[in-house]
């Protein structure tokens, strides 16, 4: 196990490189520098300025200058947020945006899975109506509607959950709903089908035939079985819920990382955008190799690549 | 092809999804011909300023007392067309890549595979925001962004169907016959494989839709004047409390939008799949 | 069934938390000495050397206080200074402090840490945005942009603890306001030296002002608390929670539901201002922030005076108060109402006759021939619904059709600054309440003037009445400057002043906001009766 964590890590370093090197192109192509102010800067000035952060250096060493830096861990100086570094912004955002992604994920599951479960169980009858139209309507509606939706009901009208900002538990509940809309629509379908497919299964009916009970088949044999497309799906959707918070951390002032995304790619913050970009790339891998092991737990048939 | 689609014609839920994205692409085709500019335009001598929905305004005015029902028609046209195009791109691009990395396989094709979890690590969001930056937010720029980031999927589709239909016997009789690589990708290939990419090409379409409204509500989306459903539902969350008509209509179009092509897509995986559609 | 028992149990603490939420949450509608805002972004910089956006400005200026401070009408009373002199020539200005200024950690303020704070916003390793500020100063230019070693040199003297002298290189009448804002205020050496790039952490920042830094969690909220120390008293507030909440919507549903204690403009989105403008808890300020049409002077068909005066005089001023809807004023000159210099014959009137008879002239007869312009906006939706207003009025009026172009902001402004369109979209909002702040913008060598417009005769003006003490005859020479820049050569067509919006909760008091839109926050009060 370790020596293919090992080996997964090795191989991440050259995405890493490539994605790295991307964006940093990238965020230079775009028209528009970090010092592009309101008010103009006298030209003395802004050569002061591109002096202390080595911008007046030709593009080529530039980014000799960021790798040897990133090789050391370090991720380079905020335009924008002077006196603060990459490394700094990110470690006091990320932990706020994984709280938020993992309660996202938690309520994902808990409503998913049940409404999967009784939909596929349940088939053709109004059960399964219910539960995958709601699951539908729950992939069919932009986050920030359904955040209006739920600050509309519970903050505004019946006044029993915080409207926004980030100060305790229940500050979160609204922020982590909205956030689990899509991903938990998207699980119920998923296991929906998988369920249905697993149901189909000849060891299935076979354990039926023994005598075993309805409910202890679908508990003991089914919902093992059609775990394992959930858990693989389970990684992307940690991704994706953990950096794809941009919406509503916006709507809810939650301050994570992916407000400090948005502002600064406006802002022209170069270093912060390649920063979390990182970041955003090492979840992804993170998370994947994390779904590989947990299904070589669940199915100790596979194997997985190194 | 011709039983799946007869199939697909005996789901009610099918045909009510088909009739309804039917009925909004007119309307987008018709609101693009008859180019009616007065919904751009405001107009300075109105006082029916936040209007809730009546007689006269079937959805109520906006903050300058434009009618939205006429926004939403003209909206329709950019969400309907970017939903179906940025399907499009995304297919273009996925069957292409996913096609030559699952046929010529090996070292290319690893390769080819390690360019899209390259392509997947790199945020949406940044892909988006820059492409739109660097293109500009017009209907283009938004095209090329959305493109951009939804094609990986289909490439890997197609990479997983052609590796599987590799094995078929018609491919080496195929080749034993002489034909060309890529006369066998075009000819034998792809057709085969087409099915499961129709399938996620109609989930596609409202996923680009949801991204659009997105982009529109962190200000980073089409620009004005232009308008599409995901402008008006972002502009009328700013009003929420106040007037909850203006976001609930672009929203309810939207909603309709994307179940219907949502749905029409379960049932296009159903047909086409007819073991499946048992169930 | 672990399974199931977990979920279960999950599911009811949900409940729970939700029920416990609705009993505490009730009634509890203001905190105790506490006031609650919002000021919508991250300030980038405590560093008021490093910062140049209002943001961090809003928290600077009640932490900070410099030699002299705005009262509500923007007159310069003393602060830190108690009094100072101004010599004949108008180059020398003699500051005394007040000996009971006290830094927060107890040390006096003294003379040195104002000349130890504008030799660091001097030295170009600082790289200090806002240097320029400073550059009246003698010698101050030089030392910044590295052609001069020596700070002896530079006109900033510390004679002893409590005296400071600044020798001017010409006499700036104005600069007497540059001591009340940021870029001026002093900064301690041991403290910045020890901490390096943290000194504006929280527990490391060490300030003078009414408030000090207790706690900054960066993107989400600042706590400044009442400073005990401060000379003038300590502040009736305990406690000042400045939060950072992006969307305008989100930040008026905390208002109403009793959250927040005071928003403004950044919390307040437009169709919430129309539906309260008859609250008592609504007001609105003008402020000092000219918005106008520039007209780049070396592009056809604009290199005709007669054309920009045209364009300038069918635009229909009255139009941007009801579109935009926060009751702006409408804008004819450059120099707003109510600043030395103001006259309202130096603008254009309405007048689309007169413009049609100017078109005419220029070459033009009721629009035909005229070239295809481009019209640049940055991509905001007030900036589109003004710029779609004023592309109609040149059609109506003139019969003259321009194209609507609009760029992401960074973008807009590097094009601005580059090789601006033949007509384009800007802003100024005054630095300090003197006309020098507006009417410098387009002598030829500002940084900001995006015209291309470049009159010798204007310059000299403008020069000379930063030069001259006597208010009367710096009046007369900004009226000139303001009547050549706005009617004789239309280098710009202004449009409307903006306006700042608020709602204030009824336990709050003594909220003033000046037209700079710098909030103090010292004088406010919590009191429910």
């Amino acid at each position: 196990m370790f020596s293919i964590v090992f080996k997964r890590a090795l191989s991440a370093i050259p995405v890493l490189w490539i994605v790295a090197t991307l964006t940093f192109i990238m965020v230079r192509i775009v028209p528009g520098g970090p010092f592009d102010m309101d008010k103009a800067l006298p030209p003395e000035i802004v050569a002061n300025i591109k002096a202390k952060y080595h911008l007046d250096k030709p593009l080529s060493q530039q980014y000799v200058l960021y790798l040897q830096r990133l090789a050391k861990g370090d991720l380079g100086v905020s335009y924008k947020y002077a006196n603060r570094t990459v490394n700094d912004i990110l470690t006091s955002a990320f932990p706020v945006s994984l709280e938020l992604g993992l309660l996202g994920l938690f309520f994902a599951i808990i409503f998913g899975l049940p409404l999967g479960t009784i939909a596929a169980i349940k088939r053709g009858t109004a059960w399964d109506a219910i539960c995958m139209t709601g699951a539908t309507i729950g992939i069919s509606v932009p986050t920030f509607v359904i955040g209006a939706l739920l600050i509309f009901v519970f903050g505004l009208w019946l006044r029993i959950l915080p409207v926004a900002l980030w100060e305790s538990g229940q500050h979160m509940i609204l922020p982590a709903l909205t956030l689990s809309a899509s991903p938990a629509a998207y699980l119920a379908r998923l296991t929906r089908s998988s369920i249905l497919e697993t149901l189909e299964r000849d060891w299935v009916r076979t354990a039926r035939s023994k005598g075993l009970g309805y409910w202890s088949t679908i508990i003991k044999h089914v919902l093992r079985n059609a775990l394992i497309p959930i858990v693989t799906v389970l990684g992307p959707l940690t991704a994706i819920l953990i950096t794809g918070s941009f919406v509503v951390e916006f709507i809810f002032a939650v301050p994570g990382m992916g407000r400090f995304f948005i502002t600064a790619v406006s802002n022209r913050d170069y270093d912060l955008i390649i920063g979390t970009t990182l970041v955003f790339g090492i979840i992804l891998i993170v998370t994947n190799m994390i779904v590989d092991i947990a299904y070589t737990l669940l199915d100790p048939r596979i194997k997985i690549e190194g | 092809m011709n039983q799946a689609w007869s199939r697909l014609l005996k789901m009610p839920t099918a045909l009510i999804c088909l009739s309804i994205v039917i009925s909004l692409s007119t309307m987008a085709i018709l609101s693009a011909s008859g180019l009616d500019l007065s919904a751009y335009a405001f107009d300075q001598t109105s006082n029916d300023i936040l209007s809730p929905p009546s007689s006269s305004h079937w959805m109520g005015t906006d903050e300058l007392g434009r009618d939205l029902c006429s926004r939403i028609i003209y909206g329709s046209r950019l969400s309907i067309s970017i939903g179906i195009l940025t399907a499009l791109i995304a297919l273009i691009i996925g069957t292409a890549y996913g096609s030559i990395a699952g046929f010529y396989g090996g070292k290319l094709g690893d390769f080819l595979m390690r360019g899209i979890d390259i392509a997947y690590s790199l945020p949406d969001l940044l892909v988006m925001i820059l492409m739109g930056v660097l293109i500009g937010r017009g209907t283009a720029g938004i095209l090329i962004s959305l493109g951009l980031v939804s094609w990986m999927g289909t490439a890997r589709l197609v990479r997983a169907q052609i590796l599987q239909l590799e094995q078929e016997e018609f491919v080496d009789a195929a080749r034993s016959a002489g034909l060309g690589q890529i006369a066998i990708i075009l000819k034998h290939l792809l057709p085969n494989a087409i099915g499961p990419v129709i399938v996620a090409v109609t989930f596609t379409v409202p996923q680009a839709i949801l991204s659009e409204s997105t982009l529109s509500f962190i200000g980073l989306g089409l620009s004005p004047p232009a308008c599409s459903w995901g402008t008006l539902a972002s502009d009328g969350w700013r009003s929420l409390r106040t007037h909850p008509h203006l976001i609930f209509f672009p929203s309810l179009f939207i909603f309709l939008a994307v179940l219907s092509f949502n749905l029409l897509g379960d049932s296009l995986r159903d047909a086409l799949d007819p073991r499946l559609r048992r169930r | 069934m672990l399974k199931l028992q977990i979920r279960t149990t999950l599911l009811s603490l949900i409940v729970l938390a939700l029920l416990t939420s609705a009993c505490t949450r009730a009634d509890k509608r203001y905190e105790a000495n506490t006031l609650r805002i919002n000021i919508a972004n991250e300030p980038p910089s405590l560093d008021w050397h490093v910062s140049t956006d209002s943001t961090s400005f809003d928290v600077v200026s009640n932490v900070m206080i410099g030699l002299t401070q705005y009262k509500n009408d923007l007159s310069c009373a003393p602060a830190c200074a108690e009094r100072w002199e101004i010599s004949k020539d108008g180059k020398t200005y003699t500051f005394h402090l007040r000996h009971d200024v006290k830094w927060s950690d107890g040390k006096n303020l003294i003379a040195r840490d104002f000349e130890y704070a504008w030799r660091r916003i001097l030295d170009p390793a600082t790289a200090a945005p806002y240097a320029f500020f400073l550059y009246d100063i003698e010698n101050a230019y030089e030392y910044n942009t590295g052609t001069l070693n020596d700070f002896a040199k530079v006109g900033v003297k510390a004679v002893d603890n409590y005296t400071l002298v600044v020798k001017l290189k010409n006499p700036a009448s104005y600069f007497i306001n540059l001591t009340a804002i940021c870029p001026s205020y002093p900064q301690r050496q041991d403290i910045i030296e020890k901490f390096g790039n943290r000194w504006t952490d929280a527990g490391n920042m060490v300030t003078n002002g009414p408030f000090l830094l207790k706690d900054w969690m960066h993107e989400y909220k600042i706590e400044l608390a009442a400073n005990p120390n401060f000379f003038e008293g300590k502040p009736k507030v305990e406690i000042l929670k400045m939060f950072m909440i992006p969307e305008q919507a989100t930040a008026f549903a905390l208002y109403e539901n009793d959250q927040l204690d005071f928003i403004d403009n950044r919390s307040f989105p437009t169709p919430d201002v129309y539906d309260n403008r008859n609250s008592p808890e609504y007001r609105n300020f003008p402020l000092l922030r000219n918005n106008y049409i520039g007209f780049n002077v070396t592009k056809k068909p604009f290199t005709d005076k007669r054309v920009r005066l045209a364009v300038s005089m069918s635009i229909d001023r009255r139009i941007f108060p009801r579109i935009l809807r926060r009751q702006e004023t409408p804008s004819y000159t450059w120099i707003p109402p109510g600043m030395l210099g103001y006259a309202a014959d130096s603008g254009p009137e309405f007048n689309p006759a007169e413009a049609q008879k100017l078109l005419a002239q220029a070459g033009y007869p009721k629009g035909k021939g005229f070239p295809s312009v481009s019209v640049l906006y940055p991509s905001r939706e007030d900036a589109r619904l003004v710029m779609e207003a004023v592309q109609d009025q040149l059609k109506r009026n003139l019969n003259v059709h321009v194209d609507l172009v609009n760029q992401e902001w960074k973008v807009y402004l590097r094009t601005l600054r580059r090789d601006a369109p033949p007509m384009f979209r800007s802003s100024w909002g005054a630095d300090y309440p003197d006309p020098e702040t507006f009417a410098n913008i387009f002598t030829s060598r500002n940084g900001n003037n995006d015209t291309a417009f470049k009159n010798p005769e204007y310059d000299r003006i403008v020069y000379q009445a930063a030069g001259t003490a006597t208010p009367e005859v710096r009046a007369a020479l900004y009226k000139k400057a303001d009547h050549m820049l706005c009617k004789e050569q239309a280098a710009i067509a202004c449009i409307y002043l903006a306006t700042q919006n608020t709602m204030t909760k009824p336990w709050v008091h003594g909220i003033g906001i000046n037209p700079l839109d710098l909030q103090f926050f010292k004088d406010v009060k919590i009191d429910p009766q």
